[in-house]
């Protein structure tokens, strides 16, 4: 693993690690479409752009 | 009309898989593995409908109406462990191409220099698969006779699926699973989407729908919620998920295939979006199940009873059943095809020295229908409920993990230290699950990998690594990633 790679394993750890303790803590006391609902819309839709900007170059 | 659609779902199905066909599938590269010739787009939707079964529609549906949101943050954090195809993504496809693998198993039998490593990877796959592809029909069993009040038995439904999972994989092996799994894919994610826009609607837009849920079932916005989704539970289904790309042979697999990197960035993006939109479509099920039928005796009736409602017309209602029948068709025929070359290839190929290409795609044809008869077969035991069965297959597939990792990353890896890994943590994974033991509240899959993982790196360490074919293989894999990561970094300081 280069360090390009490390960077962006650990900007998507970081985001894993927010979908498993948010719904857990902060928004326990939410129960709305704003609360765990969107947060991991937000942190799926996150990770998609990650995903595409992590590979662009893949094969060219 | 159910019947109607099925046969009209079979004769297009089978004209796919048909025109799929090209040239001679003599090889087990070509039978397998498409020749590594598949392009970015059917990859995609294969790689989707593989991944995405009967579990998700019905299986998914029913968590979300048994244990609330926490289903939604399950299914996510298995999205985002897709992630893990952007690292390990090229570097399968590089080995695969450098060194002709056709299974995962046969990758690490290779890399750790033992092909006992092959054999033994490859029969705790089966051991775990089997379980899975019959969660899958039970999964189709429930829906057609939920959906027609048993006029479709169980039975009956099982059968069609197991049919029609061999004539899928036998047409032409990949290619006909391929282009069979995109059709479905793509009309599903169609008509799926259409019936959640339509629930939506009916119970009064999206503000609405979340309002009444608030209102009566506010635990099931939150976690732990009702108590079904405690941390413990969360954590205990979601590791084994996370790893799914990698620990599941059948999706890893599918990282060998495609033509080029740039086929293989397509398929990862297309499988984002796609498993994005069709888990909020299972969560919108699960969830209108609730609104709408709050008394249900089986969660795993909550898709059949929302595609029957009075919101979703019937003839598109018959449509996504037989959409989801599909979907379970999709899954089972790439495990089927996966197993049946894990076992020509690295139990069979591996036993016999004279073991040619052609004896062994001879075997692989044989057996097909014999896993699929052990499938149905398991299926008959009416599982509870469906997602939680698909889960502990996962949690045994996970116990490769440590050694597929190692593969790429630690040349003191050592064949002992994978076989015991993989063996030891599987059967522990096997004892929990079938006394249903949770040790301190974990769940098997959480024992099996910490578990693995020690095993994995104690062994090895204890053991004599594969020196020479373990620093050829790593240095290899490094230059050209580091070809490919080079090119990335010049383009963005431009």
């Amino acid at each position: 693993m280069d360090s390009r790679e490390i960077k962006w394993g650990l900007l998507i750890l970081f985001i894993v690690l927010l979908g498993y303790l948010l719904p857990y803590t902060v928004f326990t006391e939410t129960p709305h479409w704003y609360g765990s609902f969107l947060l991991w819309s937000l942190l799926a839709l996150a990770i998609i752009v990650i995903n595409y900007l992590f590979t662009r170059n893949w094969g060219e | 009309m159910v019947w109607w659609t099925i046969v009209i779902y079979i004769i297009i199905s089978l004209i796919i898989a048909f025109l799929s066909r090209s040239g001679k599938q003599t090889s087990m590269e070509s039978y397998f593995l498409g020749d590594r010739k598949l392009n970015g787009f059917v990859s995609a939707l294969s790689y989707s409908a593989t991944t995405y079964s009967a579990f998700m529609l019905v299986g998914l549906a029913g968590l979300t109406y048994k244990g609330g949101i926490g289903a939604y943050g399950f299914e996510i954090i298995y999205f985002m462990g897709v992630s893990l195809v952007a690292f390990f993504g090229p570097r399968f496809w590089l080995a695969g191409k450098k060194y002709g693998y056709v299974s995962p198993s046969e990758m690490l039998g290779d890399r750790y220099d033992n092909k006992k490593v092959a054999a033994v990877v490859s029969i705790f796959s089966c051991l775990f698969l089997i379980p899975y592809s019959a969660v899958q029909l039970a999964g189709v069993g429930y829906l057609l006779s939920g959906m027609t009040n048993n006029a479709i038995s169980f039975t009956t439904g099982v059968i069609i699926s197991t049919i029609l999972a061999i004539v899928f994989s036998y047409i032409a092996g990949i290619r006909s699973v391929a282009w069979t799994d995109s059709l479905q894919a793509l009309f599903m994610i169609i008509t799926a989407t259409i019936v959640v826009l339509l629930i939506i609607n009916g119970l009064g837009g999206f503000g609405q729908f979340f309002q009444t849920l608030a209102a009566k079932q506010p635990e099931s916005l939150t976690v732990p919620g009702n108590g079904f989704f405690s941390f413990l539970t969360f954590l205990g289904l979601t590791i084994p998920w996370f790893f799914f790309s990698l620990s599941n042979p059948q999706v890893s697999q599918r990282l060998f295939m495609p033509s080029s990197l740039k086929s293989l960035r397509t398929m990862l993006m297309g499988f984002l979006i796609f498993g994005f939109i069709y888990t909020i479509v299972s969560i919108v099920w699960g969830f209108s199940a609730s609104i709408m039928f709050p008394d249900l005796e089986n969660a795993d009736l909550a898709t059949p009873k929302v595609l029957s409602s009075d919101l979703v017309p019937p003839i598109l209602g018959v449509i996504v059943m037989v959409g989801i029948l599909a979907a379970a068709v999709s899954t089972i025929d790439s495990i089927l095809l996966t197993l049946s070359s894990l076992i020509a290839r690295d139990v069979y190929g591996n036993m016999k020295k004279e073991a040619s290409e052609r004896k062994q795609l001879q075997i692989g044809k044989i057996v097909i229908p014999v896993i699929a008869i052990l499938a149905f077969l398991f299926a008959q035991i009416n599982a509870n409920l469906i997602a939680v069965l698909s889960v502990a297959s996962s949690a045994g597939l996970l116990v490769a993990v440590p050694a597929i990792i190692g593969a790429f990353f630690w040349k003191r890896g050592t064949a002992a230290g994978v076989i015991t890994s993989v063996v030891v943590s599987g059967l522990v994974v096997i004892i929990l699950e079938f006394a249903k033991l949770k040790p301190f509240g974990l769940a098997s899959g959480l024992w099996g990998i910490a578990l693995s993982t020690i095993l994995f790196i104690f062994v090895s360490l204890m053991t004599k690594a594969p020196e020479k074919k373990a620093d050829e293989f790593i240095s290899y894999i490094r230059s050209e990633m580091k070809n490919t990561n080079g090119k990335n970094s010049r383009q963005i300081k431009a």
